[in-house]
Parts: structure tokens; C-alpha cells; sequence
């Protein structure tokens, strides 16, 4: 065990004392981008940080079960340096958008689940992919859908002691096309304002499968599942879109806040739709 | 300047010399005003008010100062001086008594032996009030029975600050001649400077009297702001700049008033105190660029011949005057643009409201209004069915040319060249043809060019003529090397490189024998601000006549030396006119100098060239030189979202002679970047009067990616014979010009007219979407 700093940061040897020291009220820690910025504004005041950043059983990327299994406390760039990240193209999409360099370097894909942030940019691929979260806890393991792992801003469905342990993300049937687009102020180190992740599977020209994610438009990333039945059977064309784009942009339940209007991320949900035809393929 | 001196062959001027203190910021050994750490020093925290305008009943810090690491705690009664601020007016207190008038204002300061106890103890505090009606928008606070926010003896009206005015011909007149107006009103908001460095101060009581250290642009402010506040005289006060990370205006009067806090605690303690702000306290407490409203009328002849415009604008000013007026003034100077105007009537109004208030930032009052006068001309040029570019080709100011103020600009007008160069660069033409088709093709996507041209007084001008001055002070040392002390500063613009080059020029030595002293306000005389774009030009100019003076000595003394009537130094030799077989290194002669006591240091001294102004009219000589520049900007438009990226950059400048073309196209690019920050993205929210997210997260400048990937720079070079080798102002023209030429493009693009900075996603959706 090692102590820096104002608040006590503990090192444990392995998962299991961890877990044991998440459930005494410890917070964990590993890449720090989310934590370090909040506790030092006082937004969050754990007694102890437990430090998970280096733990062995937290850093693999293995092939498992027809897809990757990945540490919870991987980094962003890591998992884009990935060989098995490069057959996942709509990850390696998101990734490539959050914050800057130095960021993907120290934040952790676990760690930007477990924050459950509306406007993680990680969760769009995750959502899309159907990855499971697994985690480990005094009560031993379980695995969860990503939907069912976040329940909230800030919310997910960690029990007392639990601390994610890895992401398996499958490998989605045939090449589905990707697309993945974050609107924000400007084009790095931002916050998304909206985004919206895709992949699409057609077959003679017009979809045969799609499945959506959205960023930013809801108080969780959001599935918009009527929308993706509703692509069923049409080509990616934006002239005949319209009306679904306008669909989509109904169902999505945005607020206002200091980066953007309800109206304007209203719009852009929509929009992005149009967007991902006007950009992808269309065979 | 003579002649000769502008067409001189140079070794060393107009050259590519590198940085002075590159290695020493690479390395990391620069050290900046929160490096500097002094034995028994404490830590200053200042007790904020949390109201905008709000009577304080009672102020108890008595747990304050039960905090055990606690060491003093001062309020207005502590104050050995004047409770005081001194900038133009002396309206604004150090310490609140009585009134608060902005959310942040300071009422106490807590000296403590460690940062975080100063902070602790500042959140003892316990202060009650009495809410009074707050007054946050300009356009309310000069209404009818609006609150009084201005202290009385510091406004003109009610909360009118200063209104200041141009009357040039007959603008009624001039619109009944016109046969095509444009009429819009234009807003901005706050812009934040985003140094690197947040503001800092340590205040160290030395023998009699208070040094200064810390990061700040003029050191002669803060040297009379410690001396009121400290009630010393100014022999008693010694400032010196710390390595300084950026200023951009930021650092011209705040750092008086964070000095003058460290002082007071100093001075009641007996102990050295540092005052650093972290990014939140810098953004809440420190100036920033007025927001303006901004209404222009402007009427030209059916062939594009402008013939009058008419302007009037209100500038948020905040609580206190600060540099308001100074701002003011050149907002009002700069608002008809480069333009031949024979009618012109301009209103400018600084009001007084219960926020922040705000001073200088590059460009000092004049972005605003470019923003206004670059969008009527081309709204104009697209009620004429006119190409932008000509239109500003046809009314740009030319030599012989009379502005606004009835100067006529009798030399070094570069602004034609300027355009031409940028049309060449860019092809014109061609690029917008290239766009048309890119825009036919897209779907979702559209390209716009935008162009802006603009014109920059350069130093003080004539309200503040008495600041524009410069001391300098020359040492030829023994071994021929030689020290070089000014009075303005280095924030990384890049001064202490081109004064070093100079000197080196003037004397006839190498670079690398040139040294630039820190500047301490004792070793040379109140050299003025460091503002204004007036360093190269006024400090160049009392470094030259120092070198002259020393190179006349060293001239004298070499023909002893070696026994003839004429000799000449270059490149650190010196050897007998036509035998340069016989040249011996400067340092023989100086060590033969040092030997036979001749005075080896010369001072300099430099001022601008006379100006005038009437106030009743405000015409006149507005500033003794004008630097010009032409900006075009592509930007692709996302329709979808209203998303904009700047794609390409075309920059042309005449600042004068460049005495050091990598610097100053570094600045350049660095005002583009700024320029497409306040066009695109920056964006201060607040509420009721308070900040909101005072944070790099929610306040975005911009990234290396959202500067274009192509950026051309180029100077054309019309000589100023009152400058050093020709030299004239640059450093605020590249933000001032590039943000104009970004929301143009916007405009072009979306088809709709941008009227509001910044042109966030959202607004340039509604444009899109509107047009």
C-alpha cells in the first residue's frame, strides 16, 4: 500500500483486495480523467481512491468467444493500437474521438463505462457491438448488457464492492458498414453535443440490418430500436430518409444545457442519420 | 529616421534569427511567476464578493483569523496608502468598502503559510449584505431609472462611462447621396485571453521599500499601483517581470491590482506574499474582451464608391472604468475601417454594469467593430452584385489618402499591395469558382470564402500620447560583449529577440554577443506599457539610438586604437576602413577601452511621432502610423449540424520593415487562431451575473485541429521612416483581421448573414436553415 497526496491513494496487490476496499468506500481509480478532475473540484469526496490502473487482470486484450475481451483498465489508445480493436472499425471510430492524445493515453475504457456519462464516447461502439460488462465482486462474478449496466447519468448497476473487470465486445456477423460522428464546439477535446454511432448491413443495395446508438440526446446512450426497424428494407439514400431522420429526431428526449439547446440536439439526431447515408456506401 | 537607414543593407535585420529564450522554455528553465518561491513567504487568498451589486453589512473574519496557519488578514483599514487601483480613473477600490458592484470583487485578503490554509481561511469568512438591483446589460443600464452601478466621479451620465464621438463631413448628407444602404446591428460577447499562464504576483519588502515579481506586461503600472496602495514614493518600488506566459492584454492593468493585494499583505507582515490565481479565479475576477452591440448604416454609389456610414455602439464595460476610455477610444477610431469615407458620424459608449470589468485584449476595443464593418461591406458587395474583394480594392485607403479623422496619410500605407498580394496567393478567382462547384456537387456540405481587410494604429494615438515612450540602456562590457536593458517586456511575443537584433545591427556585433537584462523598473526610465503593438516600433527605436550613441564611442575609441581617421565594425571585428586584413575582434577594442576608462554604456531614448485629436469632433492625427492587413478564409459549412471548419488561410501583411520574419509570421498564425476562437467558438455564459464553468472545458479555444492545415503568410513591407530599419506595429493586426474574414466566409457559405459571435453550430444551423 502506497499514500499520496491529500486524498489517500491505496495500491492493492490484486482484484480481490480491490474489491474488498471498494466495499470499505474506496473509489476506484485508474486512469484518473474522470476522478482526479472531480475530486479536486470537490464534486466528489471519497475517503481513499483504490488504484485498479495497473492491475494485471485488468490489462489484457484477448480474443474470447467469437470477440475480444477487454481490461477494464485498457486505455484508450492501447485498445486503438490493437490488432483485435481493428476488426471492430466502429470502436476504433469512437476512440479515436475522445478528448486528445494525452487523454486516450490515461483513460480507461472501464473507467468511461463505469462513469456512465450520456456523452461517453467509448458506449456508442459498446452499445452498438452488445458488449457485456463483467464484473467482479464480493458475491463473485456476473456479466451484464451494457443496457442494463447503465441505468442513468452517473448511474449503473454496480453493487457494493463490484468493480468492472473487463468488456467482451463480439464480433458483429458479416462486415456491416460503420459510422460513427460527434458533433461538438469544436474538432478535438470536446464534449459531444450529440453523436451517433451505426452499423448497417445491406444487402442489395438496401438494409437488411441496422443498429443504432446516440450520444448526448438522452439521460443514457439510446438503442432507438423503432428507428432501426424502420430502416429495414430502404437504401441508404438521405433524399428518402427524411421522414425516418425526422423519426428519430421525436424520439430522443435531450435537454438544454451550457453546450447546446434540447432543440438543437433534437435536430442533429436526425440529422446525423442523414449524414451516416450521405457518407457511407450505399451498396 | 534617416533615410538611409531604411534601405540600408542589413546583417541581421529582417533575418530568421531564432528565439533568445527558445532553449530556456524547451528546457523548462524559464521560470515563470509560480517558480519563484522566497524564504518565510506566504500565501495570499482574496475574500470574494458573491453578489453583483449588493451594500455590505457586515464583514466578521474572526475565524478567519483563528485559522492556526493563518498570518494576517488585511482589510481596507490595513491599507497603508490609497485604497486604490490607479488605472485611467482611480474609481475602482482595492477592497470593496461599503458597495460591491461585481461577483468577484475583493473585500479582504488572508495571508496564510500555505496555499490551502489561505484558502480555508477565506471560506471563514463571513460576510452579510443587503441585495441592491443589479444592472448586467449595457443597453438596460443606460436606460431611465436604471441602478446606479458607475462610482459618480468616474462617468460622463448615469452609467455612461465615456462617449466619444466622430463628425466627419455630412453624414445625412452623404446617405442622400447614396444610392445603395446596408443597416444591421452586430453583437459579441466576452472574450477570454487563455493565456498559459494564470495571473501571478510575489510581493518581497526589501530594504525601505516592496519588489515586485510576477507575470505582467507593464511594469511601470504596476510600480505606481504598489507605490499608492503602499503610500511609497516610486524610488521605493522595483518591478520585475517574471518569464511571462502569455498576455494578450490580459496582463496589462490586472496585474496592478494582484500586486497591489501581495503588497498590502507584504507590508502588514513583514513577510514576502505571493498571489497566483488558478484558471477559475483568473477567468471569474480578471478582464476580457467588451462584449459589444453594435449598429452600422453604410451607403455607397452605384459603382461601390462608400459615401458614408454611420455608427453607433455600447460597449459592456463592467463595474469599473479601468482601461475602459483607452479601449473606447481606439473601438471609435478603428470602427469606419481602411476605408475612403468623406461622411462619417460615430458614437462609441463604455457603459457601467454590475459585472467583471473588462480592459484590454488584442485589438483593444476594435474586433468588434471590424466584425461590424467588414460584414456591411459585404452586404453591400452583395447588394452592388460586387465581388467583396473589389469592393475593398476600390475604397481601401491609399498613400495621400485622408482617414475617418481627417489624417492624411502622408506614407507607409501598404494596404493596397496587402490586397493584391492576398488575391495572387489565394487566386481569387479561381477559388471561388472551385467553391461554387465544390457547393453544386455537396449535398450537405458548403464551402465559403470570406476576406476582411483592416487598418491598425499603431502605439498609444493621441489619447495617451504621453505613454508612448521608451528608455533603453546599452553596456559594452570589457570583453566586447554587450548588455541591453529595456523597459518592456517579453510574454512571448517575441520582443527580447527583435530588440536583441537590433542592438546587434545598430552596433555592429553578432547576436549571440547580445544579451537582453531582465527588466527591472530601476535600471531604466518609465519606458511606457508593453501594449499596443508599440514595442518594435518605440522600444526599437530608444534601442537604436542608444547603439547609435555607443557605436559612435566605439567608432572613436577604434580610431585611437589603431591610429587612423576612419574604421568599421561589423559581425563583432573591427579593422581600419579598407584593410579588413586588419581586423581585430570588438573585444580587443573594448578591453582597450575598459583599460583607458571610456564610458562604455549610452542610453536611449524613443517617443512617437507627435498626434492630435479634437474631442468635440474627433478628428485629428488619431496615430502617428497605420500597419494594414488583407485576410482570406475558406471555411467548409456542415449543413447538417452547422459544424465549420476554417480549411485554408491566406494572410498578407504590411506591418513595416519585419526585423524577424519567423516571429512575426508565428504571430500571425497565433492571431489567426485567436481570430477563429472569437469568430467560431468562444463563448463566456453567465448568470445573474456570475460566471459560468469558468473552465477550459466549457470555455473552448481552439485545437490544432481547428487551425486550417494550410496557413500562408506573407508581408509586404511599406517602410515607416519613424520606426527602427522601417519597422511598424503587428502584434494585435492578425486576430483583428482573421475573425472577420472566418465569419464572412460563414455567411457566404450558409447564405444566411452572420450577426452574433460566436458562430457556434447552432446558430450557423438557424443561419443555414434561415437562408
Amino acid at each position: 500500500m502506497r499514500k499520496s497526496g491529500p486524498v489517500e491513494i491505496v495500491r492493492p496487490k490484486d482484484l480481490r483486495e480491490a474489491s474488498s476496499l471498494v466495499r470499505e468506500g474506496g473509489m476506484p481509480l485508474a486512469g484518473g480523467t474522470d476522478v482526479f478532475v472531480r475530486v479536486r473540484k470537490g464534486l466528489w469526496d471519497p475517503p481513499f481512491l483504490v488504484y485498479i490502473g495497473e492491475l494485471p487482470q485488468l490489462r489484457g486484450i484477448e480474443p474470447r468467444e467469437g470477440g475480444v475481451e477487454v481490461g477494464a483498465a485498457v486505455t484508450h489508445a492501447e485498445l486503438l493500437r490493437s490488432p483485435l480493436a481493428a476488426q471492430l472499425p466502429v470502436l476504433r471510430l469512437a476512440l479515436s474521438t475522445i478528448g486528445a492524445p494525452a487523454i486516450r493515453e490515461m483513460g480507461t475504457i472501464g473507467g468511461n463505462v463505469a462513469n456512465a456519462s450520456p456523452a461517453g464516447d467509448s458506449l456508442i461502439p459498446l452499445y452498438l457491438l452488445e458488449a457485456r460488462v463483467n464484473l467482479v465482486g464480493p458475491e463473485g462474478e456476473r456479466s451484464l448488457p451494457m443496457e442494463d449496466f447503465i441505468l442513468g447519468p452517473g448511474k449503473t448497476a454496480l453493487r457494493p464492492g463490484e468493480i468492472i473487470r473487463s468488456l467482451w465486445i463480439p464480433f458483429p456477423e458479416g462486415k456491416p458498414l460503420p459510422y460513427f460522428r460527434k458533433v461538438g464546439r469544436r474538432r478535438a477535446l470536446v464534449i459531444a453535443v450529440a453523436s451517433l454511432g451505426a452499423l448497417f448491413w445491406l444487402r442489395d443495395g438496401v438494409v437488411e440490418k441496422a443498429r443504432l446508438a446516440l450520444g448526448s440526446v438522452a439521460p443514457t446512450v439510446l438503442r432507438p430500436r423503432e428507428v432501426e426497424k424502420a430502416l429495414l428494407g430502404k437504401p441508404l439514400d438521405p433524399g428518402l430518409l427524411r421522414p425516418i431522420a425526422d423519426e428519430l429526431s421525436r424520439l430522443v428526449n435531450p435537454i438544454s444545457d451550457i453546450r447546446a439547446t434540447a432543440a438543437y440536439r433534437r435536430r442533429v439526431a436526425g440529422n446525423l442519420l442523414l449524414d451516416a447515408a450521405a457518407r457511407l456506401p450505399r451498396a | 529616421m534617416a533615410e538611409e537607414i531604411l534601405t540600408a543593407e542589413t546583417r541581421l535585420v529582417g533575418k530568421e534569427a531564432a528565439r533568445l529564450d527558445a532553449v530556456a522554455k524547451v528546457r523548462g528553465q524559464a521560470r515563470y511567476a509560480d517558480d519563484l518561491s522566497f524564504p518565510g513567504m506566504l500565501f495570499v487568498k482574496a475574500i470574494r464578493a458573491d453578489r453583483p451589486h449588493a451594500r455590505i453589512i457586515t464583514l466578521d473574519l474572526s475565524w478567519a483569523e483563528r485559522h492556526p496557519r493563518v498570518v494576517c488578514v488585511v482589510t481596507p483599514e490595513d491599507i497603508p496608502g490609497e485604497n486604490v487601483v490607479p488605472v485611467i480613473y482611480r474609481d475602482m477600490p482595492l477592497l470593496a468598502v461599503g458597495v460591491v458592484r461585481y461577483v468577484g470583487e475583493p473585500l479582504a485578503l488572508i495571508g496564510a503559510e500555505t496555499p490551502e490554509a489561505a484558502e480555508e481561511a477565506a471560506a471563514l469568512a463571513q460576510v452579510t449584505y443587503e441585495d441592491l438591483p443589479a444592472v448586467l446589460d449595457p443597453l438596460e443600464a443606460i436606460r431611465e431609472g436604471a441602478p446606479q452601478v458607475a462610482v459618480p466621479e468616474a462617468a460622463e451620465a448615469g452609467n455612461i462611462f465615456t462617449h466619444m464621438v466622430i463628425r466627419k463631413g455630412d453624414a445625412e448628407r452623404g446617405f442622400a447621396e447614396a444610392d445603395v444602404i446596408v443597416e444591421g446591428e452586430y453583437r459579441t460577447g466576452y472574450q477570454e485571453h487563455a493565456y498559459l499562464e494564470p495571473q501571478g504576483v510575489i510581493a518581497v519588502p526589501e530594504e525601505g521599500g516592496m519588489a515586485i515579481y510576477g507575470t505582467l506586461q507593464c511594469p511601470f503600472y504596476v510600480q505606481n499601483a504598489v507605490a499608492a496602495v503602499l503610500g511609497l514614493p516610486l524610488s521605493k518600488v522595483r518591478v520585475v517581470p517574471t518569464a511571462t506566459g502569455g498576455g494578450f492584454g490580459g496582463k496589462e492593468d490586472v496585474p496592478s491590482q494582484l500586486a497591489a493585494m501581495a503588497a498590502v499583505v507584504a507590508a502588514k507582515s513583514g513577510r514576502p506574499a505571493k498571489l497566483v490565481y488558478d484558471r477559475a479565479e483568473d477567468i471569474i475576477s480578471t478582464s476580457k474582451r467588451h462584449p459589444g452591440v453594435i449598429r452600422y448604416r453604410t451607403g455607397t454609389k452605384r459603382d461601390g464608391t462608400l459615401v458614408a456610414v454611420e455608427i453607433e455602439f455600447y460597449y459592456n464595460a463592467g463595474a469599473y472604468q479601468t482601461l475602459s476610455s483607452a479601449v473606447l477610444w481606439r473601438a471609435l477610431v478603428h470602427a469606419p475601417g481602411p476605408y475612403r469615407i468623406p461622411h462619417v458620424k460615430v458614437d462609441a459608449y463604455s457603459v457601467a454594469t454590475n459585472t467583471v470589468p473588462c480592459g484590454a485584449f488584442r485589438g483593444f476595443g476594435s474586433p468588434q467593430v471590424i466584425f461590424a464593418h467588414e460584414s456591411q461591406m459585404d452586404e453591400l458587395a452583395g447588394r452592388l452584385g460586387m465581388d467583396p474583394l473589389e469592393l475593398r480594392r476600390k475604397n481601401a485607403l491609399r498613400e495621400g489618402d485622408e482617414t475617418a479623422t481627417g489624417q492624411v496619410l502622408t506614407e507607409s500605407v501598404g494596404l493596397p499591395q496587402a490586397i493584391e498580394r492576398a488575391a495572387e496567393l489565394c487566386g481569387w478567382k479561381g477559388l471561388r469558382r472551385e467553391v461554387d462547384e465544390f457547393n453544386r456537387q455537396k449535398k450537405f456540405r458548403r464551402r465559403g470564402v470570406g476576406i476582411s481587410t483592416v487598418m491598425y494604429g499603431v502605439g498609444m494615438g493621441a489619447k495617451a500620447p504621453l505613454l508612448d515612450k521608451a528608455g533603453a540602456y546599452l553596456k559594452l562590457e570589457a570583453d566586447g560583449s554587450v548588455t541591453v536593458a529595456v523597459g518592456n517586456t517579453e510574454m512571448g511575443q517575441g520582443a527580447t529577440t527583435v530588440l536583441a537584433q537590433i542592438a546587434a545591427e545598430t552596433l555592429g556585433v553578432k547576436l549571440s554577443d547580445v544579451q537582453l537584462a531582465p527588466v527591472d523598473t530601476s535600471r531604466v526610465p518609465d519606458s511606457g506599457p508593453t501594449v499596443a503593438s508599440r514595442t518594435t516600433t518605440v522600444a526599437g527605436a530608444a534601442v537604436l539610438d542608444a547603439a547609435r550613441k555607443l557605436r559612435a564611442r566605439v567608432e572613436a575609441a577604434a580610431r585611437g586604437f589603431f591610429g587612423v581617421d576612419e574604421v568599421e565594425i561589423s559581425d563583432s571585428q573591427v579593422w581600419p576602413s579598407g584593410e579588413p586584413g586588419k581586423a581585430v575582434p570588438l573585444s580587443e577594442v573594448a578591453h582597450w577601452m575598459w583599460v583607458h576608462n571610456w564610458d562604455l554604456g549610452a542610453t536611449g531614448w524613443a517617443e512617437g511621432a507627435p498626434v492630435d485629436w479634437d474631442p468635440d469632433t474627433g478628428l485629428g492625427k488619431a496615430y502617428f502610423v497605420y500597419a494594414y492587413a488583407c485576410h482570406i478564409a475558406e471555411v467548409e459549412v456542415d449543413l447538417l449540424t452547422g459544424e465549420v471548419h476554417v480549411r485554408r488561410f491566406w494572410a498578407v501583411h504590411d506591418s513595416g520593415r519585419i526585423v524577424n520574419p519567423a516571429l512575426a509570421r508565428g504571430q500571425v498564425a497565433g492571431g489567426i487562431a485567436q481570430g477563429i476562437g472569437y469568430a467560431l467558438m468562444e463563448e463566456l455564459k453567465s448568470e445573474g451575473g456570475r460566471i459560468v464553468a469558468p473552465s477550459f472545458t466549457a470555455y473552448h479555444i481552439p485545437t490544432s485541429m481547428d487551425v486550417p492545415a494550410e496557413f500562408v503568410i506573407e508581408f509586404v513591407e511599406a517602410p515607416y521612416s519613424g520606426g527602427p530599419y522601417g519597422a511598424k506595429g503587428l502584434g494585435e493586426v492578425p486576430l483583428m483581421a482573421a475573425h472577420a474574414a472566418v465569419a464572412n466566409a460563414v455567411s457566404q457559405a450558409t447564405g444566411g448573414r452572420l450577426r452574433e459571435y460566436p458562430a457556434l453550430p447552432e446558430r450557423v444551423l438557424e443561419l443555414v436553415e434561415g437562408a
